[in-house]
Formats: structure tokens, C-alpha cells, sequence
């Protein structure tokens, strides 16, 4: 019937809007890796261009002249398999790769913070007939079906960038209070306290004044799951401490705010060495 | 100090195997180091438990803090018990700060409103796993210590792992308890259990090796590179068995098998048999039970085909198990035109 045919119609064009966004995908990254490769290019001919004039140099002093041997084919081959292993490493580097399996597509999201690699997390996903994750190894406290319930149908490339927002802020504020508790275990009194997603810390460190330690109680809530910066600081000093400690307590909430945890308390070590 | 107080920490001493018990009163920290100096370790246990039960006796120890070292006896030896995998459910969006305090408070007023005989601790560890020990009393009897509960909750999942002990009239009270100091809704037991726990973790957070395809270059290994053992020996079969490794690695990937005990599938199908061989006058599913149980079932079902005992690849049934994250199926027939079976969620 008609109806029959408007459905078969309806599903052809969106099997080929599906299709048309990954090429879309693709040819975008493909840009963006062929202007990369001319930097580099570009970049080794004037390493080339500085070796070679190094070269002439010393040949010119010895007064020998070195005739170019043409580049045999095993050294062509071994040049060309360099030169794809670089480019599947700038793939990983971009931090969304992603490899055509049988059934679909397989993403790798590589997260990172700081300059430091930090966790892989791969997504099996099936594209026919509708785009489905099949496997995965996204940790269970990342809202994963919350986001694929928003995104995955109506837009996969947006899925990708906020579930790649929510895995880097996550390993952003565990490397941020695994790097206080390697660096910084002295002036911290206790222990840290923390939940799976990172997302609250409540901890004790010791401020000194004049010459006296004063523990200040810090509590840190991260509203915004795609922020490695809390979006809510508490810090309390004891009752029975001098009023000027209140003016420090404020300080010390203001730089949680803005900087990364360890560098805060780097900053704080700084400050006191100054004072003293 | 209580006599029953004493007898426990005697039996829970006596549980520990010699060579720990030192690093195990270490972590418990309730004795001093120089009172664990004066306990001779080399004698023969009985003395060391009586020795201990002296110095708690000093201390006056109370069943709180008996509780305490048999959590950290459990944590180091979680094999002992069997786990059940439960899964939680909520329906709101909102974004939950999990509290600790918070969720420890609600924990145990849910739990002392309806039953006041009930001994509760809690122990956190750094991977963010919060230990929940239960000893259950009745509203006439003192907790009895001996027949406890254990829960393993790690924040923000909807996963909780439980060793419920004989007394299963309280499964439901301590269910209640952790969807409300967790803020979920509604819990539901998942079919999946095992002595270990950590292989349970690893299936339900996925932390077992799955194998996917990347690009991201994997040093390859290096395949038929290594010499001959002996020119003598001929390898007829060498492409089957190479099909069957692969296959093998895509199915089960390359890191070890979270550890299992047993695969249950109960069959409710209909026995399919010739006409002519009416064996069942009434049409009803014919009931069979099919139990594998190995001390680490996948490794085994891993090694199944290059072993040469089964087929590659394996049939779905058993290779779906981690996936899944189930180890206990009911099987019944799809009621439509394919005939085949299907297996219930």
C-alpha cells in the first residue's frame, strides 16, 4: 500500500542521512589530518634542509664528495609502514578514534588531563537498523544512558563529545585528588573523603599562622559532571580560631574555585614560604 | 569485658591463618604495637588467640570493635563467601552527590527502626568500596555474630554485592535499607553469583578484558617466527587450529576470565521428538536442569576448543555469560513461527 511505501521511503533517507553525517565525519577528519601532514611536511623538509647543509659542511671540510644512493624498496616499505603507524597514533592523539567493525563502528575515547595520558575507554556500536551501543567498557557511574538516551539517535556526534566531556572531567578530578594525596599527605590530617565519580571531596589540611597549624575543613561539590572544577567550596576553620584565619579561609575558597587542586595547595606552599 | 565479646574474638582469631594474623592486628589497630610485641607468633594458634583475647580483655573491648576485625578478616578473604549481584534502580535525573555520612545515617535508621537488635559497621577502602557488616537479632535476642551479613556498595553505581547469611527473612529489611540511604528506587536480585567477588566487580563494571578492534597499533606477536621444537614433527591440522585461536581471542579477548564457579541454564522447552514416539500424552515443556560448575568456568570454556573438546566457535549460551553479566538462564521456547529457544531476560 501506500503506506507501505512512504515507510520503506522514510527508512531509506534516514539510513541515508545516517550514512551521508559518517562520510561527513570522515571527510572532516581527513581535512583536518591532511593540513596536519603538510605542518609536518613541511616541518621535516627544513630539518631535511638543515641536515643536509650540517652534511655538506663536514663533507666540504674532508673535501669527499657522497653520491645519493636511490632509497632501496625495502627501506620505501619500511618508511611507508612508519609513516601509517604515526598517522594511526595521531588518530589515538585527537583523543575520539573510531574503526569500522562489521556490524558498525568501534570509538575509542582516550582522555587525558594536563599532559598526561591518563585511561582508554572503548564503545561497540552497531549502526543498522538503528544506531545501538552493542558492548562497552564505560565505567557504570558515567550516566552512559542518560546521554545515549539524549544524543545517540538524533545527533552521534555530539554523543561522542559530551560522553568524551564526561570522561575527561572524571579522570581530570581523580588524577587532581590522587596527585594531592601523593604530593601533599602531610599537610592533609586524615583521610580524604571521596565517592566513584569524584564529584564531592570533603577533607581536613593544616594552615599555619604565626607560627601555629590551624585545621581548616574544605568541602568540594562538582555540579557540573563535564567540569574538573567544583562549582561549590566550602572552607571552615574551627571555632576557637583568630579571626584573621576567616580572610585566609575566603582566599583558599577562591583558589579551589579557579585552579586544579594539587596547584592550589603548591600555591599555598609558596604563599606560607613567603610569609615565614 | 563481655564473655560472648571474648569467644568471638577468640574464634575470629583462630579463623586467620597464623602466618597473618600479625599484619591483620596491625590493620585492625585496636592493640598497640607494644602490646603485639609481647604475643609470641611462632606458638601454636590456640595460645596466640588466647594471648590476643588477654590484651583485648586489657583494653576492654566491646562488640563494635570485635565487628571491626572481622570486616577486615572478610575484605582480605572475600572467597570465602558466596556473592549475590543486585542491581538498583531510579527513575529521576538528577545528578545525586553521594554522601557518605548521609548514606550511613539513613543505612542505619531504616535498619534500627524496624528491628532493634542489629549490630552495624561500616569500613570504607580506597577503591571506593563502602563494607557493610549485619549481625542480625530478633526483637527477644541479642545479634547473634556468627550468622552476619555482608554488603559491598561502591558509591554512584546501581550495584551492590551481598552475602546474605542463613537468615534470609531479612534480605528484604536490608534491601529496603540500601535503596533508601542510596536514593534509588527499587532493587531486583540479577542472576549472577560467585565466590569471588572481585570477578564480580570485574564483570558488572566491566573491568574483564573485552577484545575490541582498534586502531591504536598493539604490538602484534609474532606468530610462527619461533623455531620448530622438532623438524620431526609435522603439525597436520595448523590452519584449523590457528582459526580456532582467533576465533577463540575474539570471543573471550586476551586478559584472564573473571572467575565464576558454575553456569546454570534450566530448560522449560518442549521435548521435540518424532510423532510416532508420543512420549508425553500432555503437552507440557519437559523440565531439565543443566549445571556446568569447574573451580574457574571460563578459563575452562576458554580452553575448550584448542583443547579440542569443542567446536569453535562456542555456542552463545555459554560465551555470553560476562556480557550478559548472568551465570543463572532459564531457557523456554519462542512462542512463534521460528521454532528455537530463547532466553529470558
Amino acid at each position: 500500500g501506500v503506506f507501505a511505501h512512504l515507510e520503506m521511503l522514510e527508512a531509506r533517507a534516514s539510513a541515508a542521512a545516517v550514512k551521508q553525517e559518517e562520510t561527513e565525519l570522515q571527510e572532516e577528519k581527513l581535512a583536518r589530518l591532511k593540513a596536519r601532514v603538510q605542518e609536518l611536511r613541511l616541518q621535516r623538509d627544513e630539518l631535511r634542509a638543515k641536515v643536509d647543509l650540517q652534511q655538506n659542511r663536514q663533507l666540504g671540510k674532508e673535501g669527499a664528495v657522497s653520491d645519493l644512493a636511490q632509497p632501496s624498496a625495502r627501506a620505501v616499505l619500511e618508511w611507508k609502514i612508519k609513516s601509517v603507524k604515526a598517522m594511526l597514533q595521531i588518530f589515538y592523539l585527537t583523543g575520539i578514534s573510531g574503526k569500522l567493525t562489521k556490524r558498525g563502528v568501534c570509538f575509542c575515547i582516550s582522555t587525558a588531563y594536563e599532559g598526561a595520558y591518563l585511561d582508554s575507554y572503548h564503545l561497540d556500536l552497531c549502526t543498522k537498523p538503528e544506531v545501538q551501543i552493542l558492548r562497552h567498557s564505560i565505567p557504570t557511574f558515567i550516566p552512559l544512558e542518560r546521554i545515549a538516551k539524549k544524543y545517540l539517535q538524533t545527533d552521534i556526534r555530539r554523543f561522542l563529545s559530551v560522553l568524551s566531556d564526561h570522561l575527561n572531567a572524571y579522570v581530570g578530578r581523580r588524577y587532581q585528588a590522587e596527585q594531592l594525596q601523593e604530593h601533599f599527605s602531610d599537610q592533609i590530617e586524615g583521610t580524604l573523603q571521596r565517592n566513584s565519580l569524584c564529584n564531592l571531596l570533603v577533607f581536613n589540611y593544616n594552615v599555619s599562622s604565626k607560627s601555629k597549624t590551624f585545621p581548616f575543613n574544605v568541602r568540594l561539590l562538582y555540579g557540573d559532571l563535564c567540569c574538573s572544577l567544583p562549582t561549590e567550596v566550602i572552607v571552615s576553620s574551627t571555632p576557637n580560631a583568630p579571626a584573621s584565619l576567616a580572610e585566609t579561609a575566603a582566599a583558599h575558597s577562591e583558589v579551589f574555585r579557579r585552579v586544579a587542586l594539587h596547584k592550589a595547595f603548591h600555591s599555598f606552599r609558596g604563599a606560607e614560604r613567603s610569609v615565614a | 569485658m563481655d564473655e560472648t565479646v571474648a569467644e568471638y574474638i577468640r574464634r575470629t582469631v583462630l579463623k586467620i591463618p597464623r602466618d597473618e594474623i600479625k599484619t591483620m592486628l596491625q590493620k585492625w589497630g585496636f592493640l598497640s604495637e607494644t602490646q603485639l610485641q609481647t604475643i609470641n607468633f611462632q606458638q601454636m594458634k590456640e595460645s596466640i588467640s588466647q594471648d590476643v583475647v588477654q590484651l583485648c580483655e586489657e583494653n576492654s573491648a566491646d562488640i563494635k570493635q570485635a565487628a571491626v576485625l572481622d570486616i577486615i578478616y572478610n575484605h582480605i578473604y572475600p572467597n570465602k563467601r558466596v556473592w549475590s549481584v543486585y542491581q538498583m534502580k531510579k527513575t529521576g535525573e538528577e545528578m545525586e552527590f553521594f554522601d557518605l555520612t548521609d548514606f550511613k545515617k539513613k543505612f542505619k535508621r531504616l535498619l534500627r527502626s524496624a528491628l532493634k537488635n542489629v549490630t552495624i559497621n561500616f569500613r570504607e577502602y580506597e577503591d571506593n568500596a563502602i563494607w557493610i557488616r549485619i549481625a542480625w537479632g530478633t526483637p527477644y535476642t541479642k545479634p547473634n555474630q556468627y550468622k552476619t551479613s555482608y554488603v559491598v556498595y561502591h558509591s554512584q553505581t546501581p550495584y551492590v554485592f551481598i552475602s546474605a547469611s542463613v537468615l534470609k527473612s531479612n534480605l528484604p529489611l536490608l534491601c529496603q535499607a540500601l535503596v533508601v540511604a542510596s536514593t534509588y528506587q527499587d532493587i531486583r536480585e540479577m542472576e549472577l553469583r560467585s565466590h569471588s567477588l572481585n570477578s564480580l566487580k570485574d564483570i558488572v563494571f566491566k573491568r574483564y578484558s573485552q577484545n575490541f578492534q582498534t586502531y591504536y597499533p598493539r604490538p602484534l606477536q609474532e606468530r610462527n617466527v619461533a623455531p620448530e621444537s622438532d623438524v620431526r614433527i609435522i603439525q597436520e591440522s595448523r590452519n584449523e587450529k590457528e582459526r580456532i585461536q582467533s576465533v577463540n581471542r575474539e570471543v573471550f579477548g586476551d586478559g584472564p576470565q573473571p572467575q565464576l564457579e558454575f553456569a546454570q541454564y534450566k530448560l522449560e522447552t518442549m521435548f521435540k521428538s518424532d510423532h510416532k514416539m508420543d512420549i508425553l500424552d500432555k503437552k507440557e515443556p519437559f523440565r531439565c536442569l543443566v549445571k556446568f560448575s569447574s573451580p574457574h568456568l571460563l578459563e575452562s570454556l576458554k580452553s575448550l576448543a584448542p583443547a579440542g573438546m569443542a567446536d569453535a566457535p562456542l555456542s552463545p549460551l555459554l560465551t555470553c555469560i560476562p556480557q550478559k553479566a548472568r551465570n543463572y538462564f532459564k531457557i523456554r521456547d519462542k512462542k512463534s513461527f521460528f521454532p528455537g529457544s530463547f532466553v529470558s531476560p
